[in-house]
């Protein structure tokens, strides 16, 4: 089971991005994207980075709460 | 500034003439032992983060570094570091290697002309970076080999763009053509998120395309002309043209070609993304380790759709590192945040000798002056807070003697040493201050410091029976610096 590493999304929120080969065509890792909080991440990344017990709980966002919206338009989509 | 321009040196015209594109200047600087490969194998995080942190120390002869052999990304290329030592931006500008900071500064003033543009146009289907033209399927992770800079960041971002925008409601008019490195976050395969502020120049135009709910259209050029990186960071006017700047600055030609959705890019750059803003749409942004040395958090920012991409026959990814400093951000930007602020107050103080503004983006600036009355630095200080750059910027400022070299930190603690009297510092509180500043109480604001480290003059009396020590200096005692460099490092040093 995948969760986001920075928001605990659920899998149903993360999409497989991309995966990277080597010249051979095997798989060599797999890039992810949380729909939640944007978060992107490679599984080959050191664990301080994609694993969410191990990474500074500083960095942790909680997507319901409201973050600084830049240039905020008059309009959303 | 023109009063300050000079004519370019041979060795600097003929550099000029050389370097038309990136890889132009990979290639020289690697003649000149600046651009290493590093071609053992490489995992995208942490390898490349750890490489650029190690190569990018030495701030005066750090060489650029090239990867080409990162796991998942066979046959393709990065370079990071281009800009990352003075010695790549004294070869840039002709100059050998050992040309001191001062000496590049004094260069990059008589540079500093009109806005005259030096500037061939060619046909698209003759331009490099359309040798390859991309129109559907975008994927930005299998075209960049993309990595996380810092290890909080909130995505892979390409640091080092260059990115060109128009005015959405005066697009045909050339001067309001923009061109300034934003941060991008991958956000897809085939969008990004685009950082700027209304304060840019990009952010009017994203302000104006969804006011007027115009379609706002850009090109984000990837590894261009070295000279673009140093001008696309430097604040000109609203209504000039980096691409004039970054051309008068080499003093010959850089060639431009249109891209598919009609701005002007660069001809030989090694790839140009082509993009609509997506109005009224804001995205999770960041965190992004930024040049303060911390990071800025998570917002919501503009985000934009790629329409096409254009890029030459095995593109080279150049990117930037950018953290704690020292980093290449303050090697590429430092030269050209000091020199307007020089150009600014010579205007009205022509006693103001130099001005260092390298550190943080000019957070700590140091100014060398010659003192014309008891306290006159301190006016100075003050002129310096009302220039442009200064206003959000200038948060602490030293200023020294004409005798004292501001670039030389020795020197400068010297003057700190000898010639500050603690009752003698300025703060003046609650003064505007850009809103990443690590030390604010409150974002947007904050306090300012003048340290006064020029030496005492009558009225004043302290201080007044000491004598100065005058070693030797000036040209020749450089020249003897620099030929004990050769017998100590050979000819290349």
């Amino acid at each position: 089971m995948i969760s986001c590493p920075r928001c605990q999304a659920a899998q149903d929120k993360i999409r497989n991005e991309h995966q990277g080969h080597d010249a051979q065509g095997d798989l060599v890792w797999t890039i992810y994207h949380c729909n939640a909080c944007e978060f992107t991440w490679r599984d080959s990344e050191p664990a301080t980075s994609i694993d969410y017990d191990t990474r500074e709980a500083f960095f942790r966002v909680d997507p319901e709460k409201p973050y600084p919206v830049i240039m905020p338009p008059a309009q959303y989509k | 500034m023109t009063e300050n321009k000079k004519p370019l040196s041979d060795r600097a015209k003929e550099v000029g003439k050389r370097i038309g594109s990136l890889r132009d200047f990979l290639e020289f600087l690697e003649e000149n032992g600046q651009c290493i490969t590093w071609s053992d194998d490489v995992l995208p995080e942490p390898d490349i983060r750890n490489i650029a942190v190690a190569a990018g120390r030495d701030s005066m002869n750090g060489p650029a570094v090239i990867f080409n052999n990162m796991a998942g990304y066979p046959g393709k290329k990065l370079v990071i570091g281009v800009h990352g030592s003075f010695t790549n931006l004294a070869l840039l500008l002709g100059h050998p290697k050992g040309t001191t900071i001062k000496e590049l500064f004094y260069d990059i003033i008589s540079r500093w002309g009109d806005d005259k543009p030096l500037l061939d146009f060619i046909e698209p289907d003759e331009a490099p970076v359309n040798e390859n033209r991309i129109t559907e399927n975008f994927n930005l992770y299998d075209l960049l080999p993309l990595y996380r800079i810092n290890e909080y960041d909130g995505g892979f971002y390409i640091g080092k763009a260059n990115v060109v925008s128009r005015d959405p409601t005066d697009p045909d008019n050339f001067g309001k053509q923009n061109v300034g490195i934003y941060r991008i976050q991958v956000q897809a395969p085939g969008e990004f998120t685009l950082l700027s502020i209304p304060a840019h120049d990009m952010g009017r135009h994203i302000m104006a395309a969804e006011k007027n709910n115009v379609p706002l259209k850009i090109s984000v050029m990837l590894g261009n002309h070295p000279a673009m990186c140093m001008f696309a960071a430097t604040p000109v006017g609203y209504e000039e043209s980096e691409f004039a700047y970054a051309s008068q600055m080499m003093g010959s030609p850089l060639r431009l070609t249109k891209s598919g959705n009609g701005m002007d890019i660069l001809a030989d750059s090694e790839i140009v993304i082509e993009a609509e803003l997506m109005n009224g749409v804001r995205t999770f942004e960041g965190p992004f380790g930024e040049f303060p040395g911390s990071y800025s958090g998570v917002r919501k920012i503009p985000r934009f759709k790629v329409t096409a991409i254009s890029h030459r026959n095995d593109p080279i990814f150049e990117n930037i590192y950018i953290g704690r400093g020292w980093t290449e951000h303050d090697t590429l930007i430092g030269l050209n945040t000091s020199a307007p602020i020089y150009a600014q107050l010579k205007k009205d103080f022509p006693e103001v000798v130099a001005v260092n503004a390298l550190y943080q983006h000019g957070l700590t600036g140091v100014i060398s002056v010659k003192n014309r009355f008891a306290g006159f630095a301190k006016s100075v200080a003050m002129r310096a807070l009302g220039t442009p750059h200064g206003t959000m910027y200038l948060k602490n400022l030293i200023m020294v003697d004409d005798d004292v070299d501001p670039f030389d930190l020795n020197e400068v603690m010297w003057a700190l040493s000898t010639r500050t009297r603690a009752d003698d510092t300025i703060v003046i509180p609650n003064m505007p201050l850009i809103p990443i500043d690590p030390a604010a109480e409150i974002a947007g604001k904050g306090h300012r410091l003048i340290i006064d480290a020029t030496s005492f003059m009558p009225p004043d009396k302290l201080g007044s029976d000491s004598k100065i020590v005058t070693p030797p200096a000036g040209p020749e005692i450089d020249e003897i610096a620099k030929m004990i460099q050769v017998l100590q490092n050979g000819e290349n040093s």
